[in-house]
């Protein structure tokens, strides 16, 4: 057995040799995505994206004349397992990383690629506190907490409710709302009849809704994740209680109509960045075409397009400065001074590495199960 | 079987090959190693409760989180340096140990297990919920600085293996010593045959609750190593999966087996990261490899043996 | 001393606690002492919502506690096999069109029928690899095989089906609810009440009337001794891990008829709560499963409801510790002898 542990070490050691070893010639950018575990449907969405846009780059002549090779590592959705895939990346001479999509997960990962000036794009991680502590290579595609806080109060009250109901689910994003919408709602004399979070991954939430029931509010402000809202959708209706419900930018998602049933889901408010279908732009819509054509069907997430935003400013970034500096890449994108395309839209940062922009809208969910996007 | 001697000389072997191993690995294995010495503390750690004294506890992450918990509020509210709140999160986790397990250590094998893992999701649902207002629900901890000895920040994956290591081998001689000692030799008894044990005059109650504040005390050390290395902690890092895995790492390497637990640590943390390459697969193939691994040593890769006392040979015909 | 051991006469009374512990749940109120016809309608509706929940648990739960009594190995694997179930019914259910042929009744009987079967297969299978190796071997590591088991079928799962929610077919059964004294309670609801309790039942019976079901009994009891009584106990197992895996199978062809959602990690969720049902019920003893599971549905609904819904689990767990503080084999006891 001894003889096995030793020929173990052996093959740890001469797999980081091979590693150390390996000459890097294409410019490798790196992508952190939760492959596993509980978000991995997020994490196939991404690693899709960004593989079909590296495909379009390398078609049409390459990056500063070399290759791109997008180098995948999975954070497992977990942060211990995200800052060891950060370790990995690090090592591995990747110039720039997109990802990931939590929050904590990023947070795991933030300081190790600060560390080694490696340029991080985030593009599902909405936690305000990401971008405030001067880290100067990191930025995300994807909108904060704060703004999206201050759109849903600002709904809620033309919409014109007066007792409301907020319900989360205990994760670091959907409590960063929670809180925010009941600041502002409170702040504006809303009054929050009920507050309190649901255990993510049950399917039985007849207990909440009674209990919701009971406080008897206007409407309801969830701002948890789509599996348990299609769920409590749909358990709302078998319970004939039809009070209207308002949602957070992680109910976005195809599948929340298919959970929840077309009647169930119908009359339903959600705030999110633009879907893709929505946008306008030439270029997504050939990219849609070009990734359903490959994949079968349309990307399920936004923020897995948002990945491919921040590969997109990456390259952008390189292409701009001609150089694969992280200094250079930093301070150009801290400038400003050229907008980037992105499939979701025009694409600059501030300072402090946030996406510049009102990038939030209302969708309403009509009667066919379609996300209908509500004029401001 | 192989002569004492030379076993002793392969672990002094291994154990100069694996010190001087950052020199030559790139940052990201170190790291591993790193991930490999904190578990193989956690492991060490319920070995001692579940190895030696035989208590089936599937919730040793709590104490895990405890240890983290009390180091991380104690360093970012009043600023105690890292190396300070070492042992202050070892006792609070010992204690919060022998609390947790006076009422219910008279429970059966299984009853005990599930209690055990009850207190594990409590423990995390308290974290979650920002329970007494200290613990920053989902959102956890951050801003835990690095330990500091005698002005020196330990920083960079290379210095914090020499740190967890160092720790390790600490850990791997008391252990070894308490095994020898008066008081490992009452929990094989009491392990083996509780009714015997009693018989014996050991008070069998106390011999457990203390192996239970050993193993709660030094897990909760090795939380204020984590949360130092991490500099934010979160509750997702204490889970029942956790426990779990340590629970795993304990019977594969063999229970009561220091070396053994060593061994399945490097194994069970080790694997997953070699099966990097697999993509998604990653766990499945783990999940093949640990069947197999159990199926072959049953008794885990390095089983315990029982004592055999040299004079002994003398008395049997 | 031990230090916990007390005289015979000062201990709990055996046999009727689960019928007094049952009778004091329902019939309690409210904590809140006021009385209004709003608050009772409110309790018995949440006491329904934990009871339709508790009946999955305790399917599941029974799968866990057969194997346990007769092999004293705790399945991990079964939440997965449960899940393995939500998926085939679905695969069946889209592939084979059994929502449109036949009538929605038979159809469903059929499905479930197949399901059952197939899980049960898989659940032999199991058996045969990963746990037959280690009949001789030490408790725990059948544990740790059966962890591997899990990941394994779990990741299987995964890799065949892929990592997205899928969902089952809605038009399958009609969307009614029943009316009862104020409380509302879907049909589908009453459909998943009925047929556990059905098969409860059944299982039920077939342990303490048939001769199958007696061996099974003197199995869990005493393997070597039922051996020499000439019962064939590789048989036994076979037929328990045949039993088990079935009903949690259906558990899980009735959880995606139901809500309607499956993904691969629900095994995780239920296995825990079904496996401390198991414990809540005296593991080992098969009306205790069954009561096991009811309870912790109830506990559950009434914590969220009368203190807070984001610490119920906690609440269930609490309650789950101090039960087995104050009857330490669980609330039926076990009906497996000590060794002495």
């Amino acid at each position: 057995m001894k003889k096995a542990f030793v020929l173990g070490l052996t093959l740890v050691l001469a797999m980081a040799g091979a590693g150390l070893c390996l000459a890097a010639e294409p410019i490798k950018i790196g992508l952190m995505a939760p492959v596993t575990g509980s978000w991995a449907s997020e994490g196939e969405d991404m690693k899709n994206i960004v593989n079909l846009l590296a495909e379009e780059v390398n078609a049409q002549g390459g990056l500063l004349g070399q290759k791109v090779a997008v180098v995948l590592e999975d954070d497992a959705g977990d942060p211990r397992t995200a800052s060891l895939a950060a370790q990995r990346l690090a090592t591995q001479g990747v110039k720039a990383v997109i990802g990931t999509y939590g929050s904590s997960v990023t947070e795991a990962s933030q300081s190790i690629y600060d560390e080694s000036s490696i340029l991080q794009v985030a593009n599902g991680s909405t936690a305000i506190r990401l971008t405030e502590k001067g880290l100067k290579y990191f930025f995300r595609t994807c909108p904060r907490d704060d703004e999206q806080g201050r759109v849903a109060s600002q709904t809620i009250r033309q919409m014109g409710f007066k007792k409301v109901a907020i319900l989360h689910d205990n994760t670091s994003y959907a409590k960063g709302l929670a809180d925010e919408g009941n600041a502002l709602l409170k702040k504006d004399g809303v009054k929050i009849v009920f507050f309190d979070a649901l255990t993510p991954g049950e399917r039985d939430f007849t207990a909440i809704l009674t209990k919701m029931k009971a406080a008897k509010p206007d409407a309801v402000f969830f701002t948890g994740y789509f599996p348990e809202l299609g769920l409590i959708l749909r358990q709302k209706k078998e319970m004939n209680w039809p009070v209207p419900f308002i949602g957070g930018d992680a109910t976005n998602n195809p599948d929340l109509v298919k959970i929840a049933g077309k009647v169930a889901a119908e009359g339903y408010y959600f705030l999110s960045p633009p879907v893709p279908q929505d946008l306008p732009f030439e270029k997504t819509k050939a990219f849609l075409k070009a990734y359903t054509a490959k994949h079968g069907a349309a990307p399920g997430s936004i923020w897995a397009v948002l990945a491919g935003d921040g590969f997109l400013t990456v390259v952008e970034a390189i292409k701009a400065t001609q150089s694969t500096d992280p200094e250079k890449l930093a301070a150009f994108l801290h400038s400003g001074q050229q907008k980037i395309s992105g499939l979701t839209g025009e694409i600059s940062f501030n300072a402090k590495g946030d996406r510049v922009g009102e990038v939030y809208r209302v969708y309403r969910v009509d009667a066919d199960g379609n996300f209908v996007l509500q004029d401001k | 079987m192989i002569d004492a001697k030379y076993k002793m000389g392969g672990f002094i072997a291994l154990a100069m090959l694996l010190a001087v191993s950052p020199l030559f690995l790139n940052a990201y294995w170190v790291d591993v190693l790193n991930s490999v010495g904190l578990y193989a503390l956690l492991a060490l750690s319920l070995n001692v409760i579940l190895g030696d004294a035989g208590l089936y506890n599937m919730g040793h992450a709590a104490f895990f989180a405890v240890g983290a918990y009390t180091a991380a509020y104690l360093n970012t509210q009043f600023g105690v340096p890292i190396l300070w709140a070492l042992p202050i999160s070892g006792i609070s986790a010992g204690l919060f140990g022998v609390v947790l397990a006076r009422p219910v250590i008279h429970l059966r094998g299984d009853y005990l297990l599930i209690v055990t893992v009850g207190v594990g999701e409590i423990i995390r649902i308290a974290l979650i919920n920002n329970v007494f207002g200290v613990t920053g629900g989902p959102n956890g901890i951050f801003g835990i600085a690095r330990p500091e000895l005698f002005g020196f920040r330990i920083r960079r994956p290379q210095e914090f293996f020499y740190l967890i290591w160092g720790f390790v081998a600490v850990t791997v001689f008391l252990f070894a010593r308490l095994k020898n000692s008066r008081f490992g030799r009452a929990l094989d008894c009491l392990r083996e045959d509780p009714v015997a044990a009693e018989g014996s005059g050991i008070n069998t109650g106390r011999y457990q609750l203390l192996a239970f504040m050993v193993g709660a005390a030094w897990a909760g050390m090795a939380g204020c190593l984590y949360a130092s290395k991490m500099t934010i902690i979160s509750p997702e890092s204490f889970s029942f999966w956790e426990s779990v895995l340590i629970f795993i790492i304990v019977i594969l390497g063999g229970a009561g087996n220091i070396a053994g637990v060593i061994l399945g640590t490097f194994l069970i943390i080790g694997l997953p990261e070699l099966f990097r390459g697999f993509a998604s697969a990653r766990m499945w193939f783990f999940g093949l490899a640990m069947m197999i691994m159990m199926i072959f040593r049953t008794e885990g890769i390095l089983p315990h043996r029982p004592r055999i006392f040299k004079n002994l040979d003398r008395l049997l015909p | 001393m031990p230090l916990r051991r007390r005289p015979a006469s000062l201990r709990p009374p055996p046999g009727n606690l689960a019928g007094s512990l049952a009778g004091g749940l329902l019939c309690s109120g409210p904590p809140v002492y006021v009385p209004g016809k709003r608050k009772m309608e409110e309790f018995f509706q949440q006491l329904t919502n934990g009871l339709a929940v508790g009946c999955i648990y305790a399917l599941i739960a029974l799968g866990y506690t057969m194997v346990y009594g007769v092999l004293k190995l705790i399945n991990f694997a079964h939440g997965d096999l449960f899940t393995l179930g939500a998926y085939l019914g679905l695969t069946l259910l889209t592939s084979l069109g059994l929502s449109g042929r036949l009538g929605p009744l038979l159809g469903l009987l059929l499905l479930a029928v197949l399901v059952m079967g197939f899980v049960a297969l898989t659940g032999a299978l199991l058996e045969r690899a990963a746990y037959r190796p280690l009949r001789q071997s030490p408790r725990l590591s059948a544990v740790v095989s059966a962890l591997g088991a899990s990941i394994f079928l779990q990741n299987t799962i995964m890799l065949i089906y892929g990592a997205r929610i899928h969902v089952y077919p809605q038009d399958i059964l009609p969307k009614v609810a029943l009316e009862i004294g104020g409380v509302s309670i879907p049909l589908v609801r009453i459909l998943v009440f009925v047929v556990s309790l059905l098969l409860m039942g059944a299982l039920f019976l077939f342990i303490q009337r048939t001769r199958l079901g007696t061996a099974i009994r003197a199995a869990a009891i005493d393997q070597a001794a039922a051996r020499l009584m000439g019962i064939n106990v590789d048989q036994v197992i076979l037929i328990v891990f045949l039993i088990g895996p079935g009903l949690g199978g259906v558990a899980g062809l009735l959880v995606g008829l139901y809500y309607g959602q499956v993904n691969f990690t629900m095994g995780w969720v239920y296995g825990l709560k079904a496996f401390t049902a198991a414990i809540l019920g005296g593991i080992g003893n098969i009306p205790g499963a069954m009561v096991g599971g009811l309870i912790l549905g109830v506990i559950e609904a009434l914590g969220a409801a009368y203190i807070s819904v984001a610490w119920k689990d906690a609440i269930a767990f609490l309650v789950l510790i101090v039960i087995l503080i104050v009857r330490p084999t669980g609330i039926l006891g076990e009906r497996v002898a000590d060794k002495v």
